[in-house]
């Protein structure tokens, strides 16, 4: 339960730095990155986002397995 | 009533153009013996063209979108289809899809926040103006990396970065400069993207045709107003008006001579500053000031054989002289073109070779690169930095304190009667070193003329 807790916060921070990059307000946890517009280099900044904010490291090639806040928010939680 | 117009590149042309609606006659003064300034076509196969120099456009340069429809030629989207080639060393030696570095993605991500943080910063109406510009201004982008970024792979891909965004090595160029090209062009996401961004398509058949075609068209309304070959010498503003003197190939002093109510000075601001002009304006640049450095290079193949084994074309690499190669192909087929952008540092070194050494260096990294290709049937080279009609492609390189010292007059007519007014990519706040700033700043110096004489 806390964990599916955790999971939603991070989610929305994820969301929330989606649409500071891409600077778009309409998108949700399930919202694809690339297809809201994103692109590789946006990408690592929500990748400098989440390791400053989580302390994870995630490789692009991780990213692109599933780009939305909640497919990050999966890696990190399962991260180490 | 009579303007003179330096430089038949696409500043000039445009300038020219709106004058010509406007009611005025036109002279252009051309030095080379071709028009088209940092535009140039190469005709790689028979009716098959590549562009030597600005070749991108992107929806957000409407100036040039609204251009290219009235002379009815048409665009052709930039195909990135396939996997990308990086020979950045280590585990950077890598052939996957897009266009992303096998790079530490968190690394070059807390560098790019970093920038565009800075390039938010910047006031795009008076970049001199911008909070903290006396300190931007003063520190070399160069400096600014040491002190910033920390990652080797940030390290590594800055003055990558810096050399595909502005042709600029990163010592050369304030960090002022850097933060204000990025705003200037859109952001750094607009600027670097191909799909969506500044590199969206290409002129099809050729950038050149804009100029041939603005030029034709002078011509045709105002028979002998494109002076090929008469580089401008020496302007005088009397008042009453200017006087324009010129000279021709074979000669070093003034023998043409033009009176006109005023002049549009549209060449690169080096070169403006070696006109002699009467009283003498605020200077243009400074020891500063350097030269945009892009060498560009065509390897042409029967057809874009890369396609066949999954390739884009484009590739990466840490060592020169190519540091990226992209597919240029002419959509018509007939030909395949891999170009390769030799920037920064590299451009230099490169310039000082020979040309049968930069041949073999150009082919024999094409097929380090891409192993699985032939030697390429054909190979064309061509050197911005040294050709003395442009001194520098993409544009001219703002070194530490030239916003400061050039940036407020930039654009300000000037003489006594502010009869000399200024054109040109590097003129333009909006799309700096773009051919949407020049033509931009051609509308805009056109403007100012008919303003001052309506």
């Amino acid at each position: 339960m806390t964990r599916a807790v955790s999971t939603v916060t991070i989610e929305s921070a994820i969301a929330g730095t989606f649409r500071r990059v891409l600077e778009l307000d309409d998108l949700d946890e399930r919202t694809d990155f690339f297809a809201a517009g994103g692109d590789s280099l946006l990408a690592t900044r929500v990748l400098s986002a989440i390791a400053r904010e989580y302390d994870v490291e995630l490789t692009f090639d991780e990213f692109v397995v599933d780009p939305t806040p909640s497919g990050l928010a999966a890696l990190i939680e399962v991260a180490p | 009533m009579t303007v003179v117009v330096v430089g038949a590149g696409l500043s000039g042309l445009v300038a020219a153009t709106r004058l010509a609606d406007a009611g005025f006659d036109v002279m252009v003064m051309e030095a080379r013996n071709r028009v088209g300034g940092r535009t140039h076509g190469i005709e790689v196969a028979p009716e098959r063209w590549v562009d030597a120099g600005a070749a991108y456009l992107g929806e957000r340069h409407t100036g040039l979108v609204d251009l290219l429809a009235e002379l009815g030629l048409k665009t052709t989207p930039t195909d990135m289809d396939g996997a990308s080639r990086f020979l950045l060393g280590g585990d950077g030696d890598q052939t996957r899809d897009g266009r992303f570095p096998p790079l530490n993605a968190v690394a070059l991500g807390e560098m790019f926040d970093l920038l565009d943080e800075l390039t938010r910063q910047v006031d795009p109406a008076a970049p001199w103006l911008t909070p903290d510009a006396e300190r931007l201004d003063r520190l070399t982008a160069a400096e600014w990396a040491a002190e910033h970024l920390t990652h080797p792979d940030a390290r590594l891909f800055f003055p990558l970065f810096l050399g595909e965004m502005m042709a600029a090595a990163p010592a050369d160029v304030s960090m002022l400069h850097v933060a204000f090209y990025l705003r200037s062009g859109g952001g750094i996401s607009y600027l670097n993207a191909f799909a969506g961004g500044a590199q969206e398509s290409r002129v099809a058949g050729g950038a050149h045709q804009i100029c041939e075609q603005l030029a034709a068209d002078l011509v045709a309304r105002q028979p002998g107003s494109v002076r090929l070959g008469e580089p401008v010498v020496a302007i005088e503003d009397t008042g009453a008006g200017v006087l324009v003197r010129t000279s021709y190939e074979t000669s070093s002093i003034a023998t043409g001579s033009y009176d006109a109510a005023a002049v549009i000075i549209a060449v690169p601001p080096p070169l403006a500053d070696r006109i002699e002009i009467t009283p003498r304006p605020a200077p243009r640049a400074t020891a500063a000031t350097g030269r945009g450095s892009a060498v560009k290079l065509h390897l042409v193949y029967p057809e874009p054989l890369w396609r066949d084994a999954g390739l884009s074309g484009w590739s990466v690499n840490a060592g020169g002289p190519l540091l990226s190669t992209v597919d240029d192909s002419p959509a018509e087929g007939g030909a395949g073109v891999l170009t390769g952008f030799v920037t920064g540092r590299e451009a230099r070194a490169y310039g000082a070779l020979s040309y049968d050494e930069q041949r073999a260096a150009a082919v024999d990294q094409a097929s380090r690169v891409f192993p699985e290709l032939p030697a390429p049937l054909d190979f064309h080279l061509t050197d911005w930095v040294n050709q003395d009609y442009s001194r520098g492609c993409y544009a001219a390189l703002f070194g530490p304190g030239d916003w400061l010292a050039l940036g407020p007059t930039l654009a300000t007519p000037a003489g006594p009667s502010g009869r000399i007014h200024w054109a040109g990519t590097e003129t333009s706040l909006e799309f700096f070193g773009l051919m949407e700033g020049a033509i931009r700043s051609g509308q805009r110096a056109a403007d100012e003329v008919t303003e001052q004489h309506h």
